[in-house]
């Protein structure tokens, strides 16, 4: 059974529905992160947030923008452009939509400047899995009432509510914004460099024997570095599935010569510590797990069938009890993505 | 859970601490029974743990007892938030001030909860580096204050607030275990308790440790100071400058009365007769900071600036953020008392809600001043009034009230970064509705089920979950407003 309702009313009613009928139910956006977590806890049952796609608010001179949840990101992308505004999010590909990227937790390549997309989150209104319409946050681009329901709600993964509205902040478009590329087999040792030499970079991406470099601000500013030619944004990583590890951003050398052995794709956000790095079988995940955690760091799965999502996850976070009872809380009846999260939540 | 009173408990805790560390003077507790904000509270007896271990033992203690525990940084707070009723346990974690490791690398610092905001800054100032958050206490408050109330200050405007650079934490948290919550390798699984628990109040549990992130020192800055006729043309300024698509590092007003009293106060060559003055900073590349600061004085002339001033040397950029950051202090030249809000609005509202502060200043006949941050919408009226004058007391409040239903009206928030505590819980149910807040009520249970953290915060009574009892309907006798 899939359901695309109409409004949040008619959600939150089918999720009330499916509480009572204890009736597991998946959250869907552009399903773009629908292979993600343990397998068990993907209902075949699911619920779309497609046909909820307003714009609800825009006012460019307050930077903040109201929008429902099964908005295309691309599509938020036209309409701030407009106002030569944007969200640091655009990019995350054709299908993918606003409130899928925040219940992925999904950054956009440019973190290093613009931060997590946690941060531009500003009011969030959930449906829980029993159907209560929740508005937490406030939507102004600055606030600190209440507790912030917003970042939990950001890379829950759909597991206790789905997002069905959302006020972002959004930045004023810069004037100039290039990337610039240049390959060798020294790739981190220039990134690093880079890194240290450039103030406030869009991104530094190590990419194989590529380092990628994104620059933003006065066109005086936005030149290529000595040896870079302009390019792409550099492309994910491709492979049966790709592996997300995280790491201290100082020990990204380390983790990038223990990984080297592998000779698999993979591509490394300097100054981040994010690295995605394709997979083709579980001793892999295994293996890139057993290296990102020996320098105190952590490897989930992004994007994998099934087969290749045994363990999703890696050990246990830290405050496990207490995540059961947010869950215990936000879906009584257990019927969101059940057992998808860590820890079987 | 038992019946003891903290006062009678000392000797549970003197077992813990050195019995210098355990205080149940009626003095001392009195000094610990207020802080920052202008509530005053009740305080049964202070402890000061100096480990995580001695805080874990003390959190058990009190959970044996059945005591509530009051956490306390700096105690420079203004919304209550650290303010203990009902004769509860404070906790001082001033005493845990050290700077455990810097890494230049992330760049981050590990640090515990009781180390000033200030005091990081400085000791990662020959690595060129700050933190970034800078509220107008930092000399004074500390780190674990800054995350229980999700701190802002004036750079927040393009740096963002204490939830953007806190990168990692330890909490014990309300039966004595202790947390990691993340640190410098991002996005670890889970939920993002994390992220929940910074502005969590001290309500969530205590923070024994923090993990922040460093931010690079700008190559190049640049200070300006633009005065106006009408609050009206400064305000305007601040929207024409976000519209023409420049953030700017900090943007801060002071209406003509507060330019009055800090210009005594400080001495920065302030224009008195001036509406009101706009402090405007931009950052980055030398560059970057050229064509910003072209734009704010031109978009500044535009709209009636009668002058722009730009700092000609550190020495004067100082000199005028000396100025602004004084604000609170200045107010003393006026009434020995002040009384704070610190609603966002969105920019757009700016002018019709400081002409709405106006008229109910004139209304209850008082002296309300304004500083605040501009660039984010982000009001602090200060009501100056002397505590002894009970009629002045009860006007005070009651301005205070319209303040608030002014500021929501045009949608805007209670708390922009000083957070909700005592002073601001009963007006939460303006911004959020019943179901809203029995959310709220269910998260904070998730860490604190027995309702022994920091209780009567944050939340208005009647939110809280189910397995709690505690439900007055006001607050305790003897709380004075």
């Amino acid at each position: 059974m899939s359901e695309a309702p109409r409004d949040r009313t008619e959600l939150a009613a089918q999720l009330a529905q499916a509480s009572a009928d204890g009736l597991p139910v998946s959250p869907r956006g552009g399903g773009t992160h629908s292979r993600v977590g343990h397998p068990e806890g993907r209902p075949r049952s699911s619920i779309s947030t497609t046909q909820l796609d307003a714009l609800i608010d825009y006012t460019p001179q307050d930077l903040t923008i109201t929008v429902e949840a099964g908005m295309s990101v691309d599509r938020l992308g036209e309409i701030a452009d407009q106002h030569g505004q944007f969200w640091p999010q655009v990019g995350a590909g054709a299908e993918a939509t606003v409130g899928g990227v925040l219940a992925s937790a999904t950054s956009g390549l440019s973190r290093l400047r613009f931060g997590p997309v946690r941060d531009s989150l500003l009011q969030v209104v959930v449906a829980t899995g029993d159907g209560r319409l929740i508005t937490a946050g406030g939507r102004t681009v600055k606030g600190v009432s209440g507790y912030d329901l917003p970042r939990l709600m950001t890379g829950s993964f759909g597991s206790l509510g789905v997002i069905v509205e959302v006020t972002l902040k959004l930045w004023p478009r810069l004037p100039a914004r290039r990337w610039f590329a240049r390959s060798g087999a020294d790739a981190l040792d220039v990134g690093l460099a880079l890194l240290s030499e450039l103030y406030r970079p869009g991104a530094v991406i190590v990419s194989g024997d590529t380092t990628h470099v994104e620059l933003v601000g006065q066109p005086e500013d936005v030149v290529a570095p000595a040896g870079f030619t302009p390019s792409e944004a550099p492309p994910p990583p491709i492979g049966t599935g790709v592996v997300r590890v995280g790491v201290t951003p100082a020990r990204v050398r380390e983790l990038l010569h223990a990984l080297g052995g592998l000779g698999v794709p993979m591509s490394t956000q300097l100054g981040v510590g994010t690295c995605l790095v394709a997979v083709e079988s579980t001793e892999q995940i295994a293996e890139v797990r057993a290296h990102a955690q020996r320098i105190g760091g952590h490897a989930v799965v992004d994007d994998a069938p099934d087969e290749l999502r045994i363990d999703p996850w890696g050990p246990p976070p830290a405050g496990l009890e207490i995540m059961r009872r947010l869950k215990a809380a936000f879906d009584p009846a257990g019927v969101l993505n059940p057992g998808l999260m860590p820890g079987g939540i | 859970m038992g019946t003891a009173t903290a006062t009678a408990s000392a000797a549970r805790f003197r077992a813990l601490l050195d019995s210098e560390r355990v205080m149940e003077h009626p003095l001392e507790r009195a000094i610990y029974a207020r802080d920052g904000s202008i509530t005053e509270g009740k305080c049964g007896l202070v402890v000061l743990p100096q480990t995580r271990e001695e805080v874990s033992a003390c959190v058990r203690v009190a959970a044996e007892l059945g005591l509530a525990i009051v956490p306390r940084g700096s105690g420079t707070g203004l919304a209550g938030g650290a303010v203990p009723f009902d004769d509860a346990v404070v906790v001082s974690l001033a005493r845990m001030n050290r700077i455990l490791d810097i890494d230049p690398d992330v760049p981050c610092a590990w640090v515990e909860p009781g180390v000033l905001n200030l005091d990081i800054s400085t000791a990662v100032a020959d690595l060129d580096l700050h933190y970034a958050p800078d509220p107008s206490s930092q000399a004074a408050c500390s780190i674990g204050g800054n995350v229980a109330t999700n701190s802002g200050g004036p750079h927040c405007l393009a740096y963002g607030v204490t939830a953007q650079h806190i990168m990692g934490l330890e909490m014990v948290t309300a039966d004595g275990s202790v947390l990691e919550l993340g640190g410098p390798a991002p996005d670890p699984p889970g939920f993002d308790l994390r992220g929940l628990s910074v502005g969590g109040e001290g309500t969530l549990g205590l923070v024994t440790k923090v993990c922040v992130r460093l931010t690079r020192n700008p190559p190049a800055v640049r200070t300006m100071l633009l005065d106006f006729d009408s609050v009206a043309e400064g305000a305007a300024t601040v929207g024409a400058i976000v519209a023409a698509g420049v953030v700017p590092a900090a943007m801060e007003m002071m209406d003509q009365k507060m330019n009055i009293a800090v210009e005594a106060f400080v001495g920065a060559g302030l224009p008195v007769d001036a509406a009101t003055v706009l402090l405007v900073e931009v950052d980055g590349t030398p560059a970057q900071i050229a064509a910003e600061a072209e734009l704010v004085q031109r978009v500044g002339r535009e709209h009636g600036a009668r002058e722009v001033r730009v700092a000609a040397d550190e020495t004067e950029r100082q000199l005028l953020w000396k100025a602004r950051k004084s604000a609170f202090g200045a107010v003393a030249r006026v009434a020995p008392n002040y009384y704070l809000h610190d609603c966002v609005v969105p920019r757009t509202h700016l002018v019709d809600v400081l002409e709405e502060i106006g008229a109910i200043a004139e209304r209850h006949d008082l002296v309300i001043m304004n500083v605040f941050h501009a660039g984010d919408g982000n009001l602090h009226p200060l009501i100056a009034f002397d505590r002894r004058d009970s009629d002045q007391v009860d006007r005070v409040y009651e301005a205070g009230r319209e303040i608030i239903a002014a500021c929501m009206a045009v949608g805007g928030v209670l708390s922009g970064e000083h957070g909700i505590g005592v002073e601001k819980r009963d007006f939460m149910p303006l911004q959020f509705g019943e179901i809203d807040l029995a959310a709220q009520a269910d998260a904070r249970c998730a860490f604190d089920p027995d309702g022994l953290m920091n209780p009567l915060k944050v939340l208005p009574a009647g939110s809280r979950c189910g397995e709690l009892t505690v439900a007055p309907d006001s607050l305790p006798p003897g709380t004075w407003l």
